[in-house]
């Protein structure tokens, strides 16, 4: 989740009081948020916030704000929610756009002068909303304008690939949006949010001036906002209008809080929003949760006294109205993040402080246990160390290369595949123990030998007959390695091994590509194969670029906790 | 020096040796005589005689030069084929039988003998009148015999087998031995006279008390107890050699467990000490179970394309198990049944089939919730998960998450801050924990857990909340249960001293065999 920074001297501003970085940290907890550090010098703060369904935090004037109401036990107002005028400006939102990016919302913010500062506050903002919560703009955009450039109403349309053109930021010539597309880097950046479209969402003004083309690029006139500018348009785009709205009452707090002033937009729809066709934006959003006392105190594991838990919420921001048995609480207009009564438990713990909670031991008794598998893998591994063997530890990921190709398996040998592929050599589960072990020996030439090696644990079994495709099943993987290494010396092992299990077998000569002929063998169990020996292929050695002989032994350590005898 | 630690230094040839001196009964002893009683080669005795004389255990009792004649080659040739003046007189009398004879020259020629051998057989057969010279230089022999020539050959005769003490010989004998005995500047001499030392050894005062212990203790000296001393009892009689135990011993590589599984075992152990059942799921997971029965939203930024490994075949699996997926299909719609207002998106179907790689250990957990769990009832499991990242120092290919959950009417969120508080103490030993509010999709409270470790400071160790509603009702669970996990990565790293995750899976069987630490 986001990690923002910005200056202790601008949140002391926000929350008008100071806040040296130990101060903060000690309320970060309320904004689940973590100090990753201070440059002493600047006063520059970087913070990280964990909440994604929070991305109101992802500010500083969201974190200030979260601060400020626990301190002031109140949330403040926000007058513009309520104003009862009707808005002079509006946008008008054209047909079609229902199929390719359906939702706007804008607001304007004036009276207050943007600072260096809270200019690059307000694109952090804009960036981290757009990227994190907005899926990479693909289902909410921000854009901010120069205010006193645009004539309203504007226009939220559909126009052709090549029928408008504009310059956009950071470029000197008028593109049109097809040109945008294929050489401004947001265009190919974020081209393919509208790939197949064959018209494409623009804003314009009564004046036929183009303010962006969204969710790519801003205009280089009119939608470039300076230092020093005092009268701003932010305006939301996306496909969720929940989202979009939500965003946009984010942004307007932002600036509210920064003592702008917000005066609503009216956005007028050819079709129904969900909120209705023509709405008012920022608006409040939130509903009214009827939430039972007692889902809160059985969640915490306390009696709640009703004006106590009141209180704990106001002092969150919430709104709340406590009766005996009910709590109706409503969220601020920059929260959407209500969809249980546990999230309204969690914010009372919250409000209240982790630590005023005193632990309870949990005192039902429950009985231990390891698996069977678990406790047969270690009776083996145990077993397997007192004959001299050094366990190994594998990562399981490996390539194909080495579970096949250098095994001489042949080539159409399935093994669980990675489709999105990082690195080759961590392209597929392993289905079998031994070539982890080869892959010690290849890295292990001048580890004085014997090489004695061991090593249980998961493989994954293509295996069509199951629900997964595949079976995850625990193998144990034995190499001996040394100027002498023999069938006979592996034959051993396995041999005082089953004995100790208690397991009868028998070797039935194997011909695998693996092995030398005639020096390999299947493990039979009762008629069933649950393992192989043998002496590994001098050209499997030469492929894993080993120069000693090999033996070993792969067997089935679910068979093995199996009852078969 | 101390009897004792004189004794303790001693070699077995050494001891050997002293041994010898005893049978002697404290008599002064030759280096021939030791080397019979020693059994010893004699190089080994005069090695050991150096020793012990350095210690002042033996001393030089009495020193005896002798001289002995022997015969050379020459001699023996003599022998065989007569000496110059014989060869002389013999060829003369031969000549004179077939009416030749010879000068001194044409003798010379005949190169039976070097010239200054012949000219001084010449010199003596003249002066004692064996020969005379007639006209023109011609040897004439006479009938008088040389009695030189005789007395030699008796003695050459007397010296062929053994040699013998000069003094054994008159004196007259032994002028004539050492004239034609071997001396620098004329190696052509029949007679060789060699001077002998003969030494006698005794102990010294030291050397008896020593010898003595020698002998009180085991005779023998031996390096290895065997099985047949054992069997006779001839170890009674065996003195072990002390060895020099401050070398480092040979290097040997014991059966042993991975280190970082030893790890996991221990914490494995623990848990199940805490009352906590083990769970187990499988690797290759459906995005059902990894995620969508956890209540992540299918459209949440984690579970994008660079978050998971996807399987390349099969794609899907072929059906999620009902009614799990018809319940959670709808709490994701629209909270179904379970008081919350879901996340209201279409909820899709066939990509819950979609198969990956199991990412969080919780997907184990959530089959747990729906396979009519104990209640109350603890699980943990340690799962394998993989996520797609960029191997690096912190992040490996693969790796293990130590989950679980705990089910039962008393669980709410103090419990939940109880549960934490024991695993403080029991995984990190720490008195102080500190719980921070956090964030994780599918619980509600959640709970980041800090605790002061002894040796590492504050630290997370683990992530904890109870599962949200939306989780455990869809799956038939109807209790509440708290879902945790735990970061011990970073313990097990610190105590088996690396800094790389990939360490605690290395390949280098040299680093496995040296990696160790106390995790307890």
């Amino acid at each position: 989740m986001p990690t923002i920074s910005f200056f202790q001297k601008d949140l002391e501003d926000l929350l008008g009081r100071t806040a040296p970085p130990e101060q903060l940290e000690s309320w970060l907890p309320l904004v689940k948020g973590e100090l990753k550090d201070v440059t002493q010098a600047t006063g520059e703060i970087r913070v990280e916030l964990q909440d994604s369904n929070r991305p109101d935090l992802w500010s500083v004037e969201g974190i200030a704000r979260q601060i400020r109401i626990k301190l002031q036990e109140a949330p403040p107002a926000y007058p513009f929610l309520h104003t009862k005028t009707k808005p002079k400006r509006r946008i008008l939102v054209a047909e079609g756009l229902e199929q390719v990016r359906p939702y706007v919302a804008a607001c304007t913010a004036t009276g207050y002068t943007v600072t260096e500062e809270s200019l690059a506050q307000l694109i952090q903002a804009q960036e981290k909303l757009a990227d994190l919560y907005g899926h990479k703009r693909k289902t909410v955009s921000i854009g901010l304008y120069r205010l006193p450039s645009i004539h309203f109403p504007v226009t939220y349309g559909l126009v052709k690939p090549t029928e408008a053109r504009f310059t956009p930021l950071g470029f000197s010539e008028k593109l049109t949006l097809q040109e945008i597309l294929t050489v401004h880097s947001k265009g190919m950046e974020y081209g393919s949010i509208l790939a197949n479209q064959p018209l494409l969402p623009l804003l314009w003004d009564t004046e036929g001036q183009i303010l962006s083309f969204p969710p790519i690029i801003n205009s280089q006139d009119i939608g470039q906002v300076h230092a020093g500018d005092s009268a701003l348009l932010v305006e939301v785009t996306g496909t969720d209008m929940r989202m979009v709205l939500l965003t946009l009452n984010i942004f307007a707090t932002n600036l509210a809080d920064r003592g702008a002033v917000i005066d609503p937009i009216e956005v007028q729809y050819p079709y129904d929003t969900g909120w209705g066709k023509s709405i008012r934006t920022p608006c409040d959003i939130s509903t009214v949760h009827k939430i039972p006392l007692k889902a809160i105190e059985s969640a915490l594991g306390l009696p709640i006294d009703a004006e106590l838990v009141q209180q704990t919420l106001r002092a969150y921001g919430y709104e709340v109205k406590a009766s005996r048995h009910t709590l109706a609480v409503r969220l601020p207009h920059y929260r959407s993040d209500l969809m249980h009564p546990v999230d309204v438990a969690e914010d009372v713990a919250i409000s209240r402080g982790y630590d005023s909670f005193v632990p309870v031991m949990p005192a039902q008794f429950t009985v231990g246990s390891l698996s069977a598998l678990e406790m047969t893998s270690d009776y083996i591994r145990e077993h397997m160390i007192g004959q001299g063997f050094q366990e190994i530890f594998s990562n399981i990921l490996l390539s194909h290369e080495e579970l096949v190709e250098r095994m001489r398996l042949p080539a159409d040998e399935h093994v669980v595949e990675v489709d999105n592929v990082m690195s080759q050599s961590f392209s597929c589960l392993r289905s079998w123990i031994v070539p982890s072990l080869l892959r010690v020996e290849t890295a292990s030439p001048r580890a004085f030998y014997p090489h004695r090696l061991f090593e249980i644990g998961e493989v994954a079994i293509p295996d069509s007959s199951r629900e997964l495709g595949s079976r995850t099943a625990i193998r144990l993987g034995i190499v001996i390695a040394h100027p002498h290494a023999n069938f006979s010396e592996v034959h051993t092992c396995l041999d005082v091994l089953m004995f100790y299990l208690v397991k009868d077998y028998e070797l039935e000569p194997l011909s695998h590509g693996s092995f030398l002929d005639g020096r390999a063998g299947t493990i039979l169990s009762q008629g069933q194969p649950v393992g192989l020996i043998g002496e590994l292929h001098p050209e499997v050695l030469e492929k894993w670029g080993i120069s000693v002989p090999i033996s070993v032994v792969e067997l089935d350590v679910d068979w093995l906790c199996g009852d078969g005898s | 020096m101390q009897t004792t630690a004189v004794y303790d230094s001693l070699h077995p040839l050494e001891i050997n040796l002293l041994a010898a001196f005893s049978q002697s009964a404290d008599k002064p002893v030759s280096d021939s005589s030791l080397q019979e009683l020693s059994q010893l080669e004699p190089s080994q005795v005069s090695m050991a005689l150096g020793w012990l004389q350095a210690k002042q255990l033996v001393s030089i009792h009495s020193e005896i030069v002798t001289a002995w004649v022997g015969l050379t080659e020459v001699g023996h040739r003599y022998v065989a084929d007569g000496s110059p003046p014989e060869w002389i007189i013999r060829t003369c009398k031969q000549g004179a039988g077939e009416g030749r004879s010879f000068t001194v020259k044409e003798l010379q020629n005949l190169n039976a003998f070097p010239p200054t051998d012949l000219s001084r057989a010449f010199g003596l057969l003249k002066k004692e009148g064996a020969i005379a010279l007639g006209a023109g230089g011609r040897i004439e022999p006479t009938e008088t015999p040389s009695p030189t020539v005789e007395k030699l050959r008796a003695l050459l005769h007397e010296l062929k087998k053994n040699r013998q003490e000069l003094l054994s010989f008159s004196p007259e004998q032994q002028t004539l031995l050492r004239q034609y005995a071997v001396k620098r500047g004329s190696a052509q001499e029949p007679f060789r006279v060699e001077e002998r030392i003969h030494r006698e050894y005794t102990l010294t005062e030291t050397g008896k008390a020593v010898a003595e212990r020698c002998h009180a203790g085991a005779v023998e000296e031996v390096s290895q107890l065997t099985s047949d001393m054992l069997k006779d009892g001839s170890w009674r009689n065996k003195r072990f050699r002390k060895y020099t135990i401050t070398l480092r011993p040979p290097r040997v590589a014991p059966g042993r467990r991975h280190p970082y599984r030893e790890f996991l075992d221990l914490v494995k152990h623990k848990l199940v000490g805490m009352g906590f059942q083990e769970m187990r799921g499988p690797l290759v997971e459906t995005e059902f179970w990894n995620m969508d029965a956890l209540f992540m939203p299918q459209f949440h930024p984690a579970r994008a394309i660079h978050d998971v490994y996807f399987v390349k075949t099969p794609t899907h699996a072929e059906t999620i198990a009902e009614p799990f997926l018809s319940q959670v299909a709808e709490t994701h719609e629209t909270g179904g049944a379970t008081g919350s207002s879901g996340w209201g998106y279409r909820y899709d179907k066939e990509r819950a089939r979609r198969l990956i790689l199991r990412s969080q250990g919780t997907a184990v957990s959530a089959r747990t919730l729906a396979s009519n769990p104990l209640i109350p009832g603890k699980y943990f499991s340690m799962a394998r998960c993989f996520r797609y990242d960029q191997v690096d120092a912190t992040h490996a290919t693969d790796f293990f998450q130590i989950e679980g959950i705990v089910l039962g009417e008393e669980i709410n969120f103090r419990t939940l801050l109880g549960l934490l508080t024991i695993f403080a103490k029991e995984m990190a030993q720490a008195q102080e924990s500190k719980f921070f509010p956090a964030y994780f999709p599918f619980t509600e409270p959640s709970v980041e857990l800090h605790v002061r470790h002894p040796k590492l400071g504050w630290m997370e160790l683990g992530g904890a909340g109870l599962f949200r509603p939306e989780v455990t009702q869809p799956l038939g669970v109807t209790v509440p249960v708290i879902a945790w996990g735990l970061g011990l990565d970073r313990m097990a790293m610190v105590a088996l001293g690396i800094h790389d995750i990939r360490e605690l899976f290395s390949v280098d069987l040299e680093k496995v065999r040296t990696l160790r630490g106390r995790f307890a």
